[in-house]
């Protein structure tokens, strides 16, 4: 937490309206459906009465609670395989002259726009162990009686989703190495440690909280996450919280003890938002100060080569070669029939956009909802961060633990939560589109608040405390002051918001109407169907829709979605 | 309900007779004018495809000019939706498909449902007929559980020709099922499987090392992947892929294809009761069914052809346990599976 923040004279001020408004708004969005949750959580289902035997029926077997440690191992391990996947083509992109940068930017953008489950969906073609081609690759390249990849494993369940998670990690720590300038690593230079050591010692360190961030939110999403175990864990014969989650809401249906079983996932992000604070406790981070300060790209020799091809390969299996198998699939007459030029057809972009029912329309709902999200949880977690960084009220960390909150809740759990706080009177949003952008606000706060904090953390507050020294008071500070500085961390926090929130599925399976449903449903119901050529038609749709709206994004702020600074 | 009571009169007589003719005539004909007043309906259904779904409520307003606010999802899904809009006091749901004879027994113990039998009973197939002999849900739908296969790395010939073949060691790693805890047909077909041949054929099973999927349509991209060779799969989603030009094939078993009975009912406190009356109707109509066919699902009026590749009702031989074997029979499955399979 900052430690640097040096809370001045607590006069009136009419920001206080401000910070009071997104409090209310912060406590009734995150803490009424929580409030719902944990009390059901001990609430008798027959009589409504106080008890705890949902604790007993949700820890009280072997089974139930080896699915809660496999969650915990996965999002361990998802989060480090996204870290080593993410940091070194960070700190490659941001800081060095490997070849080929913007280019290494676009790829990792397709990735993060691509849902885990689409990706999925692409890796067990890749690696199922009969079928998959790169099994057969091998096989046939080797003359090997079988290929040595099996994604219905557990390594596999991690690789697939480290694979589309760390574009988070990537983001963050980019965004914060862009900021560092150039004479930390100089003086480090001339005190004599080489490249390495000083990208070790002096360049990541001053990244930590970005780059913890980023884990924290991999580690979350990992344990979150529905379709991808649902596709890889239970055919590899392992469950993880959501899977089992899933069979709590079989018949009979056991909402309470649902929520009892999730509620030990609260308890893990208060333990990550106390490491997180505990490591860079200690540390200054402020690195974007009002002065300024050169950046060059560091020299990396011959080595520049081996950083691209690292990137490439990162590449390769997140884009390139998912890519080519969705494809195959969306201009597929019948995609069982494989790559061959009398199987192509537009059919299936033809049916999707035209004649099904709602399709197009679920792509429509998803984008406007998301933008409508991302707007709002925007405002909101800057507002919130604000607040914490700057120690603007007594105990303001409660409010940024009440931000990151909702993301380790796995959504069908957090539907219930959401239902019972929005759907009945007086708000009698069921059915309605309000209902759905609530609950993907309040589901990506996170995202917003890990991100507009960190960047709040690097910015030295004297330039603040000059505009009051000068008479102004904290509304004009936020507003030509803080505001101009951090609003490209601000749109990037936007389209990071925006563009899982058009993909989120397990809250909005349970909170969609007739007229609201969202694209990532409607995905699902096809791959439970089984109609894999118009689910990756409809994915392709959604990708390709993404774009442009990436790219306006891009020109209004002039700079890129991945937060790249042009050096001030 | 004009359409339909010209084209009943002339295609089956005979029935209208047996329940009276006048006045299932005009007691359907009060029925229209009531449900035209209200207007609209929604369904939450578990049953087609979302575009057999929408088809249906589609048809549906085109004959009778009242909305249809299609709600399509799995079973699961939509009851635990009904089940938080009965806690939380909200009439959502008029009419409520799952493809979970479970979900009834429950919501029917629990006085959720309202009691009605369509007048249009005695026209469909009889084996689809009084399903609940108190009239408070009635099958609208139905399917079959029996084996597919990739039919370019399996012969006919060489396809299972009953169930126990698939303890053959031959088919080791090749074989593709679903998972009962999250597809009531997978869960329907176990339990008829431990009834026939007792637990004893999935510890087999186990030894050829099958692959789980979570809903039976998880065999069609198995399959179709070539990932797996042969499987436990739905006659509908297996033929509407391989319809496409999918490598897929099926073959009825010998011992006999798992018949899976999905039923609808009218939720209690509906606020379109006339409606709900009409749309159950309707379920059990010329113009429905022929919808069902087109979407690879049983037709449940006789007179109206099955899909391509299927056979009708009367010339499989079907098995099927009961609404109690099912209700009590699941979650033990279920338990038995996990113990078995470890997932």
């Amino acid at each position: 937490m900052a430690t640097n923040a040096r809370p001045l004279k607590r006069g009136w001020d009419p920001t206080w309206l401000l910070w009071g408004a997104i409090i209310a708004v912060l406590l009734f969005l995150v803490v009424s459906p929580f409030i719902e949750l944990i009390l059901s959580s001990f609430r008798s289902p027959k009589d409504g009465g106080f008890t705890f035997a949902n604790y007993a029926a949700a820890y009280g077997r072997e089974r139930y609670v080896q699915a809660l440690i496999n969650s915990l191992q996965l999002g361990a391990a998802a989060a480090v395989l996204a870290g080593i996947f993410a940091i070194p083509l960070a700190w490659a992109v941001s800081r060095t002259n490997m070849p080929g940068r913007g280019f290494v930017r676009m790829v990792v953008l397709a990735t993060f726009i691509t849902p885990p489950y689409t990706g999925a969906v692409a890796w067990i073609l890749l690696a199922g162990p009969n079928a998959g081609w790169l099994n057969k690759a091998f096989v046939f390249l080797t003359g090997a009686e079988a290929g040595p990849f099996n994604i219905y494993s557990f390594p596999g369940l991690v690789f697939v989703i480290a694979l589309y998670s760390f574009p988070y990690i990537f983001i963050f720590t980019s965004a914060a190495l862009e900021l560092v300038s150039s004479e930390m690593e100089d003086a480090a230079n001339i005190l004599g440690a080489g490249t390495w050591r000083t990208m070790r010692r002096v360049t990541l360190p001053l990244a930590l909280p970005a780059i913890l961030g980023g884990l924290i939110i991999c580690f979350l999403e990992a344990i979150a996450l529905f379709a991808s175990p649902a596709m890889i864990a239970i055919p590899a014969r392992f469950n993880v919280v959501t899977t089992q989650l899933f069979q709590f809401f079989a018949n009979p249906v056991r909402v309470e003890v649902a929520a009892a079983y999730a509620m030990p996932l609260l308890g893990v992000t208060v333990m990550l938002v106390l490491v997180q604070r505990l490591i860079t406790n200690r540390k200054g981070f402020v690195a974007l100060t009002g002065k300024g300060g050169e950046r060059r790209p560091i020299d990396l020799g011959r080595g520049r080569w081996l950083m691209f091809g690292y990137a490439m390969l990162v590449a390769s299996m997140s884009v390139f070669l998912p890519y080519i198998f969705l494809m195959q699939a969306a201009f597929a007459k019948a995609w069982g029939r494989g790559f061959s030029l009398d199987n192509f057809s537009f059919k299936n972009f033809h049916f999707i956009l035209f004649e099904h029912a709602t399709a197009a329309h679920s792509v429509f709902n998803a984008l406007l909802f998301g933008a409508a999200a991302a707007t709002a949880a925007v405002i909101i977690t800057f507002g919130v961060s604000y607040i914490v960084t700057r120690r603007l009220i007594p105990y303001a960390e409660v409010l940024g633990f009440l931000c990151v909150a909702p993301f380790v809740i796995p959504g069908v759990v957090l539907a219930i939560g959401f239902y019972a706080a929005y759907a009945p009177p007086p708000l009698a949003l069921y059915g309605t589109a309000m209902i759905l952008i609530l609950a993907f606000t309040t589901r990506f706060l996170p995202i917003g608040y890990v991100n507009s904090s960190a960047a709040l953390r690097s910015l030295n507050p004297e330039m603040e405390e000059a505009v009051r020294v000068l008479g102004g008071n904290r509304f004009t500070a936020l507003k030509r002051v803080v505001a101009p500085l951090l609003k490209r961390n601000l749109l990037g926090a936007w389209l990071l918001i925006f563009i899982p929130a058009t993909r989120e599925l397990s809250s909005a399976i349970f909170l969609y109407g007739p007229n609201t449903k969202v694209v990532s449903v409607m995905i699902f119901d096809m791959s439970e169907e089984g109609n894999f050529e118009y689910l990756a038609a409809l994915a392709l749709i959604l990708q390709a829709l993404t774009l442009p709206m990436l790219w306006i994004g891009q020109r209004a702020m002039g700079r890129d979605f991945m937060l790249r600074r042009t050096a001030t | 309900m004009r359409r339909l009571a010209r084209r009943t009169v002339a295609t089956s007589l005979a029935a209208l007779l047996a329940v009276g003719p006048l006045s299932a005539r005009a007691d359907v004909k009060a029925l229209e004018e009531a449900a035209k007043k209200e207007g609209e309906l929604t369904w939450y259904v578990a049953h087609y495809t979302s575009e057999g779904a929408e088809e249906l409520g589609a048809t549906f307003t085109k004959l009778y000019g009242i909305k249809v606010n299609v709600v399509r999802t799995t079973a699961q899904v939509a009851y635990q939706r009904l089940t938080q809009d009965i806690k939380n006091g909200q009439a959502n749901c008029d009419v409520f498909s799952s493809t979970d004879i479970g979900h009834y027994v429950q919501l029917k113990a629990q006085g959720k449902l309202e009691k009605y039998t369509p007048e249009n009973t005695p026209k469909i197939a009889k084996a689809f007929q009084n399903l609940d002999p108190d009239g408070y849900f009635h099958t609208t739908s139905g399917g079959f559980v029996l084996i597919s296969y990739n039919s370019t790395k399996v012969k006919p010939e060489d396809a299972p020709k009953k169930w126990t073949d698939l303890l053959d060691p031959k088919w080791k790693g090749k074989i593709s099922t679903g998972h009962p805890a999250f597809s009531g047909y997978v869960g329907t077909w176990v339990l008829t499987m431990k009834k026939l041949y007792g637990w004893d054929f999935f510890e087999k099973l186990e030894k050829n090392k099958p692959q789980i999927g979570r809903s039976i349509n998880d065999t069609v991209t198995a399959l179709n992947a070539g990932e797996r060779q042969v499987a436990a799969g739905a006659d509908g989603s297996t033929m509407f892929s391989a319809g496409r030009g999918n490598p897929l094939a099926i073959s009825y078993p010998e011992d006999g294809a798992v018949l899976i009975i999905a039923p609808s009912a009218i939720v209690k406190g509906t606020k379109h009761p006339n409606a709900a009356k009409l749309y159950m109707e309707y379920l059990y109509s010329i113009e429905a069914s022929e919808v069902d066919v087109k979407h690879f699902t049983m037709p449940m009026r006789p007179e109206v052809k099955v899909g391509t590749g299927l056979k009708p009702i009367d010339q499989i031989k079907e098995v099927h346990p009961t609404i109690a074997e099912i209700d009590k029979g699941i979650p033990e499955v279920i338990e038995q599976w996990r113990d078995t399979f470890g997932n």
